[in-house]
């Protein structure tokens, strides 16, 4: 919309096509970039093209012809501002107004929550904000801002984002003070020694993405997590934590309150995603780390008593856990049970790479990385089988990725991903369509860094898989 | 129970909401007269079904109109350069935003 919106103010007259359920979206997207009367025509979801064409061609060279009316003339500022203080009352009165609906029609057709993610909120009075701000040295009214150049998702129109930017909260872009985060952090239950995590989460913009059934999660790493004494053990992705649920329930907040994000509004994932409800912060367990393997803050650039956390765009979510302890544990013991058989190690005692059983099946759902999060035990078996750093792995689950360019073009995603085939394929350094069907191409993408490792959780022997791969990262420290 | 007069007691509330970033509101571009002589872009992005027949159409249904294309099949439109810019008169963009 930027690029449209550049177009008309240079006086080109555009029209959009685009379906009639992301209006609301389009709409928004049109005001906040200056232009909010832009011409829309609607596409059938359904239809097929030639036929659909025949509905709307003419209104659509029409919306180039037509004179304009007077409510596409006008000209002015758009600023609504917001007021510090949004209600005055008792906290009974409070908790009902921050409960408050508003009706969102089709494609929701439903009251959603205004204020909150539909779960009842920490009233944010005056008092508990400013309790809340002793967690960190920044002002209230400092604008968040970038620590470092932040790179954004390839092809996704995001705008680049240097040291120094404000942040813009999406979808709306708007941007938020360190008071107005401290202002979600209380409502979403986290205490002043949380908000340094809160705010780097921020940092983050705390995008949403659209479409499909995102979900987002946050990943602490450093000392910070011992400090705020994270769950990394048993259940650490489940509830029970007075610190990793209100962190993670507070990008949600956040996503809501300062970026705008509204289902069937500007929020389009069709399915919503269960991991958005009450947000999804983890950590990894750096000191049960297998020697060699450095932890998420070091891999990513970080000194190791540097504070971070990794924002993660997920792509569906959890998608596995395919063997059963007991069957893992005969494996690597003696050699028994269904994983020996399949790998051919009848009565060889462990250790053995446990990765082969998750291999092809990983890669058959969706393309790209993929955070894979094992039990220190599970660690330890891959460091005893040869794999002396986490790049071992990544490069060793990027490699098994590997299908011919036959099979990798009839999955979905990579006619968008590759840009309808019209690039470059890295690893030959030739375009794509000359290479032959039998050519191998790496289903994980261009980047075996695509993937990351934590290890967290319990002593049964479990791993899990969440689409989505690596994200970007935020230092902690930067806002203590 | 709290005594009455914590539960009366009135509490100043901070907004969570976001800043809007003040913008400009502009008139849309003046729309052409006609079409026929005019350098009309169609900015492709994405929905083949739909942006191969319209390309398809727009060619045959209107030939004398000056038809240019910018295709990609993400979501990021391919912009038109400066110079194209100072010669464009009218871009449809289809299907997105």
């Amino acid at each position: 919309m930027p690029y449209l919106a550049k177009l008309e103010k240079r006086g080109i007259p555009t029209v959009i096509v685009d379906f009639e359920d992301q209006d609301n979206m389009v709409k928004e997207e049109a005001l906040v970039n200056g232009v909010p009367e832009i011409r829309i025509i609607h596409a059938s979801r359904t239809l097929p093209g030639p036929v659909d064409i025949e509905n709307w061609m003419a209104d659509m060279l029409g919306a180039l012809t037509k004179p304009l009316t007077a409510k596409e003339r006008e000209t002015g500022t758009f600023d609504p501002g917001q007021p510090r203080v949004l209600f005055e009352g008792t906290l009974d009165e409070a908790e009902e107004f921050y409960q408050q609906t508003k009706y969102i029609p089709m494609p929701v057709e439903a009251p959603l929550a205004v204020y909150s993610d539909g779960f009842p909120v920490v009233i944010p009075t005056e008092e508990r904000v400013a309790k809340m701000l002793k967690g960190t040295s920044h002002k209230p009214d400092e604008i968040i801002i970038l620590h470092h150049d932040t790179p954004v998702m390839e092809g996704m129109g995001s705008p680049t984002r240097k040291k120094s930017d404000r942040v813009l909260f999406q979808p709306l872009k708007r941007t938020a003070t360190v008071e107005q985060v401290a202002v979600n952090a209380v409502m979403a239950g986290c205490k002043p020694e949380h908000l340094p995590v809160v705010l780097a989460i921020a940092e983050s913009g705390c995008g949403i993405s659209t479409t499909n059934f995102p979900s987002q999660a946050v990943c602490v790493s450093g000392p910070i997590v011992k400090e705020l004494q994270m769950n990394t053990g048993v259940g650490h992705l489940g509830p029970g934590s007075t610190a990793n649920g209100p962190i993670g329930r507070a990008y949600q907040l956040m996503a809501i309150n300062l970026g705008g994000a509204i289902p069937g509004v500007n929020r389009m994932g069709c399915h919503g995603n269960p991991m958005n409800n009450g947000g999804m912060c983890f950590a990894e367990t750096s000191d049960k780390l297998p020697v060699g393997w450095d932890p998420l803050n070091v891999e990513s650039g970080y000194d190791k008593n540097e504070s971070i956390v990794m924002v993660i765009q997920t792509g569906g979510g959890i998608v596995g856990s395919q063997f059963s302890p007991g069957g893992y544990r005969a494996l690597q013991k003696s050699g028994h049970g269904g994983l020996a058989r399949r790998f051919d190690v009848k009565g060889m005692p462990g250790p053995h790479n446990w990765l082969r059983y998750l291999v092809p099946g990983i890669f058959s759902g969706r393309e790209g990385g993929i955070v894979l999060m094992m039990v220190p035990e599970m660690a330890q078996h891959l460091v005893d089988v040869g794999f002396k750093t986490k790049d071992q792995v990544y490069d060793w689950l990027w490699k098994q990725s590997f299908e011919p360019l036959k099979t990798y073009r009839n999955r979905s995603w990579p006619d968008f991903r590759r840009n309808g085939w019209m690039g470059i394929e890295k690893t030959s350094g030739k375009p794509w369509k000359e290479l032959p069907d039998d050519y191998m191409v790496p289903s994980q993408g261009d980047d075996p860094f695509e993937n990351v490792v934590i290890v967290a959780g319990g002593q049964e022997e479990a791993a899990v898989e969440v689409f989505g791969g690596r994200g970007a990262t935020f230092s902690v420290d930067a806002w203590k | 129970m709290p005594p009455r007069a914590v539960k009366d007691k009135v509490y100043k509330c901070l907004n969570p909401v976001g800043n809007v970033v003040p913008v400009e509101v502009h008139s849309l571009a003046p729309r052409v007269d006609k079409l026929d002589g005019k350098e009309i872009w169609l900015s492709i992005t994405g929905e083949p079904d739909v942006t191969i027949a319209l390309e398809r159409r727009l060619k045959m249904d209107y030939p004398n109109v000056n038809w240019k294309t910018k295709k990609t099949y993400t979501i990021s439109p391919v912009e038109l350069s400066e110079e194209e810019m100072k010669t464009a008169q009218g871009l449809i963009q289809a299907v997105c935003w």
